[in-house]
């Protein structure tokens, strides 16, 4: 046995392992620097947190006024899903120098997209289930989705990872959200003039979210960041 | 979107005909009198041949008379016992209404509450996702046993009951009172199925029952957590839930007694929260209802008193 297993005391007795750097395997391409520091990442976090607390409360009251059972149910899960993704972000923020009571934190980016949210709240009525499932199906879930994949991209991958992997999680279910929201959607609109008030109502609820600057506020320079 | 909605604003599909609530009320705090209940039974005739009215529940009326929900409400469900099936569908359908008023319920405690304390909103989202299950579960075994959602009319009635606007006493009334009453009539279920080798139904239920144990468990917690340090606000909530109790055993049908149709499920109710005190006070209130004797009495003149007004319909003037 002449190959060294543990380095001794003086430079010819190294061991005879290979070398590696700590990022050779895998190869990891990750680079340091993203663009929120600390204090900006757990801004975001209490937008995400405000966008999925009032989503989850807002479907609690509508179980109760839409007459298609199937909504209703489903409705239920997506409710539960919404909870868990804001309870997730809550926790990051003592994480992120929020302090230890930061879990309950929620904060709207700014007056217009906490308005908006009011307007996806506001239909009441058994006959409005299409104008209630637009506000959150088609409108602010996906741009809850756009959002957050734009900061899992952009934030520090290395240093921030603990925010991409709760955004992983959110994203995938977001997404089956979506996918389940706009199947019912499509299936209720059967009618051009049905199809007509989905688009309507999406197209003003959509300008809205805009002229607000969506859920962070920032939508603008979020969407020049990727051009 | 307002905070706070009538019973009567719970919305439905065109499957579901709604009952008056009047009737379940007036059932529920019957005197142990047997002309009394006779009386209140004919002076809801009219309303209750009209609920029934293209129901599956119209067979029932038409062999019992308008007192028929006492014969499906007070006997033990018993797989040997005449009309079995249907009154298991019954059951089942009432059990699949009261799943969605629960969901309702519970969903509904979030949109209400908005500043209630982020663990109780998180445990009413849970329960928002366990109710729609239970949806989909006796819907299902609704089809499983040959009946349909809509067959028979729905009542309000729990939803109504258990539905305060106060957070301590919705609690109380939902998720101690109704979600309790859950386990007494799940416990019930599953010894049924057992009875008759139903495995599906039997382990459906079974882990519906172990949900809702969750659920009253919320409840006994957060009765506590939203009257501490007011012991007034505290025994309100207790009267409260005592009352939902008592308008839920159904003049005795839910109780302990030995001839209660649906015994309490005091073990399950242990285990979720309650204290022996709480459930020999249960016990009690709900014991209050008239006895089976008066109304089995008061049954058999109503059917015979039916009969004789159908049959006189019928007779040539
Ligand atoms: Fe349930
Ligand atoms: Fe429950």
């Amino acid at each position: 046995m002449s190959e060294r297993m543990y380095p001794g005391m003086s430079p010819d007795e190294r061991t005879t392992f290979a070398p590696y750097s700590a990022f050779d395997i895998p190869a990891d391409l990750r680079q340091l620097h993203g663009r929120y520091d600390v204090a900006s990442v757990a801004k975001r976090v209490r937008n995400f947190r405000y966008a999925e607390e009032w989503m989850m409360m807002i479907m609690g009251g509508w179980v109760a006024t839409v007459p298609e059972v199937p909504v209703k149910t489903g409705i239920g899960k997506v409710i539960w899903e919404g909870a868990q993704a804001a309870d997730e972000f809550g926790k990051r923020l003592p994480e992120l120098r929020c302090g230890r009571k930061a879990v309950e934190a929620s904060e709207a980016s700014n007056d217009g997209f906490a308005s908006f949210v009011q307007a996806v709240a506001e239909p009441e009525t058994p006959d409005l289930t299409i104008e209630k499932l637009v506000g959150i199906f088609d409108v602010l879930k996906p741009h809850m989705v756009e959002i957050y994949e734009t900061t899992m991209r952009e934030t520090d991958q290395i240093s921030d990872a603990p925010t991409i992997e709760i955004l992983e999680t959110v994203v995938r279910k977001t997404r089956r959200h979506i996918a389940w929201g706009q199947e019912v959607l499509d299936r209720l609109c059967d009618t051009e003039a049905l199809r007509e008030r989905r688009r309507a109502r999406a197209d003003e609820l959509s300008e809205r979210l805009a002229a607000s600057g969506g859920v962070t506020g920032t939508l603008a320079s979020d969407r020049g960041q990727l051009n | 979107m307002k905070r706070f909605i009538e019973p009567n604003e719970l919305a439905r599909d065109s499957r579901f005909i709604r009952q008056d609530n009047a009737m379940a009320t007036v059932l529920a705090s019957m005197p142990d009198d047997v002309d009394a209940i006779v009386a209140a039974f004919e002076q809801f005739s009219p309303m209750i041949e009209e609920s029934v009215r293209g129901t599956a529940a119209e067979e029932l009326f038409e062999a019992y008379g308008p007192a028929f929900t006492l014969v499906v409400l007070n006997e033990p469900l018993d797989p040997d016992s005449a009309a079995a099936t249907m009154r298991l569908i019954l059951r089942m359908h009432g059990i699949f209404v009261g799943e969605l008023q629960a969901l309702e319920g519970a969903a509904r405690s979030l949109w209400d509450f908005p500043d209630a304390p982020w663990e109780f909103k998180m445990n009413m989202a849970r329960q928002c996702w366990d109710e729609g299950r239970h949806v989909q579960i006796f819907e299902k075994l609704l089809e499983h046993l040959g009946g349909h959602v809509g067959m028979f009319p729905e009542s309000t009635f729990l939803f109504e009951a258990a539905c305060s606007d106060d957070p301590a006493m919705r609690v109380a009334g939902v998720n101690r009172g109704l979600e309790g009453l859950a386990c007494d009539v799940f416990r019930d279920m599953i010894r049924y199925a057992e009875k008759t080798g139903d495995e599906v139904m039997q382990q459906a239920v079974d882990y519906v029952l172990a949900d809702e144990i969750t659920h009253v468990r919320f409840g006994s917690e957060w009765v506590k957590e939203f009257t501490k340090g007011d012991p007034e606000h505290l025994k309100k909530t207790q009267d409260f839930r005592r009352e939902v109790d008592k308008q839920f055993s159904f003049g005795g049908s839910r109780s302990d007694r030995e001839d209660a149709a649906i015994p309490i499920a005091w073990e399950d109710r242990k285990e979720a929260g309650f204290s022996e005190e709480e459930l020999k006070d249960l016990a009690a209130v709900s014991a209050e209802g008239p006895s089976k004797e008066t109304l089995t009495q008061a049954a058999q003149i109503l059917r015979d008193r039916f009969h004789a007004k159908r049959s006189g319909e019928g007779a040539p003037s």
